[in-house]
């Protein structure tokens, strides 16, 4: 909207009141308008979840993959393996534990619209920098993926024949269709991001050498080694680590050792993977046991449901203290009961109690969590678990112009790989720039927060039930590496979208038309004052002074109060004359509203005008009696 | 609240009410007058456009005026007709401030206007002001009198506390007059669908121009019986010279009232 001003150059000597600072001050602060729903900040990559999940709603998959791809390459995967922390964060979740199926629905629209003729493959101008990545997992590929857009030239060494990381040595195929996988990383080769693969840095070719080569190192390596428990015979035949065991499945679909009776070690979710991967290479009977209770288990519900679904043989709060050999190969595990697993501090601290069980057993797979090889031969400190010691807001090193990202830099699951990718990336196109790392960076939209938002549910709210894929029957699905999860049928998925509630604030703008017009909240409206400008004449003067928004905003913030303030200040910036051309036929109204012709006051009963009792009726007009001159100006 | 017979009420009716009905209005102050043991009028612009606009000073200047009338007639407590003119008054001064919808009650309504219209097959549903939504009793004293004089109504959703404007809010309408049928429209679609009834003029006049049919409480007391049938009364504030001689006419009806 665009008022008629009477003198145009007002709006260039407004100065805002004291009242108009203040409460511009409290608006821009505490408005909610523009703050994150709940899934989105607290997926560290900050997918538009609500805006995509929207449009699978109106049955637009493309529009719905657009809307990932501008912060995901990897829609189809994340939308199958994503350990998706925004769905525990999700409002629908929280009041009625029955969050919306975000990552089913990602695969969804990556199933049905995902085409590499619309990806985005434009770059940045070329800099004349080149960056080595080491690791093509997901944390690696995020950050070259961002430096190459950023028009840096990025070659990526990878010891593994095809690129992928943990997305194809570590998670079954099951549950990532490795063609997916290819199909995704595509991507990083029509950016022009060059990738070595069958080159181990540390072994092929020495970390030193990148490090004189390029501008800048990227360490991406993830945590590739699998822990072995240090328990008497874990060195005998047919003792696995995880990721060994879980590598030659994903890569062979067999296994070399006797997978007769398997007894898998560990509760989280790589635990699950081999117990059902052990079922699938031949396994005749797979025996789970881990330290934790089955509310302490590590491991998701969906992924144990599916487990023992199976057939896999849980047994929670039994510790291995032994492994008994014969001839060199496995023959038994010895357990001990744990009584509890964490100390008074919520630190890990077994405490065994005193019942033993012997499981007879041909092959032991220990899921015992996952540490980092070093590759730079010691260059960079190592600290739990492998990790390298980094700056973690900037992910740099203390070794100038190297960086780590990933699992390699304490991420857990492949979007937080992803993100420390990402955020890798923006410190790397920095320090390219000679530009200070930090400064002017807003960390937090690099990372899961916790929204801030504060609404009541919306009108008419009800618990919806949460819609579950559609898993392949068991006997079948226990004999291939085909997926388990055959995804949504198109009224699935339209259904469970239309199920979200699209949180967000903006209760104001849903009652006042004039600012629905103008921005997307008062706290983008009144932004530009606190850098010094004036409110928008247009707004300010088209304020009803209704007082909706206030009466509707969970902080009662004072917008028509600030709105009209303001008001005073393009009158005093005017000559105390009010400022728009539309004005005119108030002020003259005014003028009349006040002139005695069409005012008048009367004492017509009471105390009379000396102050005694008037007799009753008496009828003083003080405005006839004094002649009528009456008129307020 | 309770009528105090030591107080000299004063009673002022604000320039839409006067420009649109002197009937009513001039009815009502006899009324009062009768009524309330200490009496007084006023007939003055509250100033609130002004101060919308943003003439501040100026409004001050005016408002001031219209305070030393109040003491010249020696009022202590105000008894106002328009929500608007309560609401500057409230945030302006120090004079303790009622609706007329409040005192109503009160004093009940004339004998006469009681029960009048339980014969009509009229259903009303109410359009409470903006300026209005934190004023209870004044919300609550709209509908007693509706029931008392013997209409029936349906609430809207969007009414008390939680009601739109019309769109003739903080004098937007001069100079944003798309901005104000929009906003007209969606008060207008907000209101349960019925005739309508309000306690501010303007209101009144904007539900009309938004092609809904409305009446002002004041023309249930005091004019003839409402049935479902019946036109509302036209949009005299649409033309000029129909306000100010309306306006002239109500100055006049008040102080000849009063000899
Ligand atoms: C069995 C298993 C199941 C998992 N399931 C899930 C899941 O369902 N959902 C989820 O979100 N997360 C899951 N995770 C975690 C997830 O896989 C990791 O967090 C993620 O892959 C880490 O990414 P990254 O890029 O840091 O490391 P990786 O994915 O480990 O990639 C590191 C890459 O670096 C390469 N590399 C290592 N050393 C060298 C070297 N010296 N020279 C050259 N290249 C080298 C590796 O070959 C690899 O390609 C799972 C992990 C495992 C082990
Ligand atoms: S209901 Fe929708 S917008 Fe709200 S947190 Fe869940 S997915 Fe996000
Ligand atoms: S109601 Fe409006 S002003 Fe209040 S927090 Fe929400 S968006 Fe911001």
């Amino acid at each position: 909207m665009n008022l008629a001003y009477e003198r145009v150059s007002v709006m260039n000597t407004v100065i805002s009141s004291e009242t108009v600072t203040l409460n511009t001050k409290k608006i821009v602060e505490q408005c909610m308008g523009l703050e994150s729903p709940f899934c989105k900040s607290r997926c560290p990559m900050h997918t538009d979840v609500k805006e995509y999940v929207a449009r699978i709603a109106e049955k637009d998959y493309e529009g719905a993959v657009k809307v990932i791809r501008e912060k995901l390459f990897l829609p189809g995967t994340l939308g199958r393996i994503c350990a998706h922390p925004c769905e525990e964060a999700c409002r629908r979740e929280r009041e009625f534990g029955q969050a919306i199926s975000i990552a089913a629905l990602k695969r969804f629209a990556a199933e049905r619209a995902d085409d590499e003729s619309l990806w985005d493959v434009a770059v940045g101008e070329d800099t004349g920098k080149h960056v080595a990545v080491i690791g093509a997992g997901p944390a690696g590929a995020q950050a070259a993926i961002d430096l190459r857009k950023a028009g840096h030239a990025v070659t990526i060494y990878e010891k593994e024949e095809k690129a992928g990381g943990m997305l194809r040595v570590g998670i079954p195929k099951y549950r990532l269709p490795r063609d997916v996988v290819d199909y995704e990383y595509r991507y990083l080769d029509k950016l022009g991001i060059s990738l070595k693969t069958k080159v181990k840095v540390g072994t092929d070719i020495a970390f030193e050498e990148l490090v004189r080569q390029y501008d800048a190192v990227l360490v991406a390596i993830g945590a590739q080694k699998g822990n072995v428990v240090k328990i008497p015979g874990h060195a005998a035949k047919g003792v696995y680590s995880a990721l060994d065991f879980l590598k030659e499945v994903n890569l062979t679909e067999t296994i070399s050792g006797k997978a007769g009776k398997v007894v898998v070690i560990g509760g989280g979710d790589v635990a699950m993977d081999c117990a059902r991967s052990a079922l699938r290479v031949g396994a005749k009977s797979v025996y789970q046991a881990s330290l934790e209770s089955l509310a302490e288990l590590p491991a998701s519900k969906e992924e144990l449901d599916q487990a023992v679904g199976e057939g896999v043989d849980c047994h929670f709060g039994w510790g291995p203290v032994e492994i008994i050999e014969e001839n060199g190969n496995v023959k038994a595990v010895r357990l001990q009961k744990i009584k509890s697993v964490f100390d008074e501090n919520g630190c890990f601290h077994p405490q065994y109690g005193e019942e033993t069980a012997l499981v007879e057993a041909d092959m032991v797979i220990m899921a015992t969590g996952q540490v980092v090889e070093d590759v730079t031969g010691g260059a960079l400190v190592q600290i739990g678990g492998g990790r390298y010691q980094t700056n973690s807001k900037t992910l740099a090193t203390a070794m100038e112009k190297v960086f780590v990202a990933g699992d390699a830099a304490g991420g857990k699951i492949v979007v937080e790989a992803m993100a420390l990718g990402r955020k890798a990336a923006i410190s790397i196109d920095r320090y390219l720039k000679g530009e200070d790392l930090e400064e002017d960076r807003d960390f937090e939209q690099e990372w899961s927060y916790e929204s801030r938002l504060d609404v009541p549910l919306p009108e008419g709210c009800r618990d919806l039930p949460r819609l579950h894929n559609n898993m392949r029957p068991v006997k079948e699905r226990v004999c291939d590496f085909a997926a388990v999860d055959e995804g949504f049928t198109e009224e699935q998925a339209v259904e469970e979208a239309s199920r979200c509630l699209k949180c967000e604030c903006r209760l104001c703008l849903k009652e006042c038309i004039m600012m629905e017009e103008c921005g997307k909240c008062p706290k983008e409206i009144f932004e530009p004052v606190l850098a010094g400008q004036a409110i928008d004449m247009n707004l300010s003067y088209s304020c009803n002074d209704c007082g909706n928004c206030t009466i509707v905003c969970p902080h009662e913030l004072p917008i028509r109060e600030t709105f009209m303030e303001s008001r005073k200040d393009f009158v005093r910036a005017n000559g105390g004359d009010a400022p728009l051309a539309g004005h005119r036929p108030v002020k003259i109204h005014q003028t009349l509203g006040f002139y005695s012709m069409f005012t008048t006051k009367v004492c017509m009963s009471g105390k009379s005008v000396s102050g005694e009792l008037c007799i009753s009726r008496c009828g003083v007009s003080a405005d006839l009696c004094d002649g009528g001159e009456n008129d307020g100006n | 609240m309770a009528i105090d017979k030591e107080i000299q009420y004063g009673f002022m009716p604000g320039c839409s009410l006067s420009s649109y009905n002197p009937d009513v209005v001039i009815q009502t102050v006899a009324y009062l007058r009768e009524a309330l043991p200490g009496f007084s009028a006023v007939l003055k612009c509250c100033g609130k456009p002004t101060r919308d606009l943003g003439q501040y000073e100026l409004f001050r200047e005016r408002f001031e005026g219209l305070l030393t009338d109040i003491r010249d007639v020696k009022i202590e407590e105000m008894i106002f007709a328009c929500p608007n003119c309560k609401a500057v008054f409230e945030k302006e001064s120090q004079v303790k401030s009622h609706s007329l919808w409040e005192i109503l009650p009160l004093i009940g309504l004339p004998e006469e206007a009681r029960g009048k219209a339980k014969g009509s097959d009229m259903v009303f549903t109410i359009h409470d002001s903006c300026s209005a939504r934190g004023d209870k009793a004044a919300q609550e004293g709209i509908r007693w009198i509706l029931t008392e004089l013997g209409y029936k109504y349906v609430e809207s959703e969007c009414s008390r506390e939680k009601t739109r404007c019309c769109g003739y809010g903080g004098m937007v309408n001069p100079v944003n007059p798309e901005l104000t049928r929009k906003v007209m429209q969606r008060r207008v679609e907000t209101l349960a669908d019925y005739p309508v009834v309000t306690y501010c003029a303007t209101c009144r006049s904007t539900l009309l121009k938004a092609k809904r049919s409305a009446w002002h409480i004041l023309d249930l007391i005091w004019g003839p019986v409402v049935y479902a049938k019946d036109e509302p009364p036209a949009d005299v504030l649409e033309v000029p010279e129909n306000v100010w001689h309306n306006r002239f006419k109500t100055r006049r009806g008040i102080a000849e009232g009063c000899q």
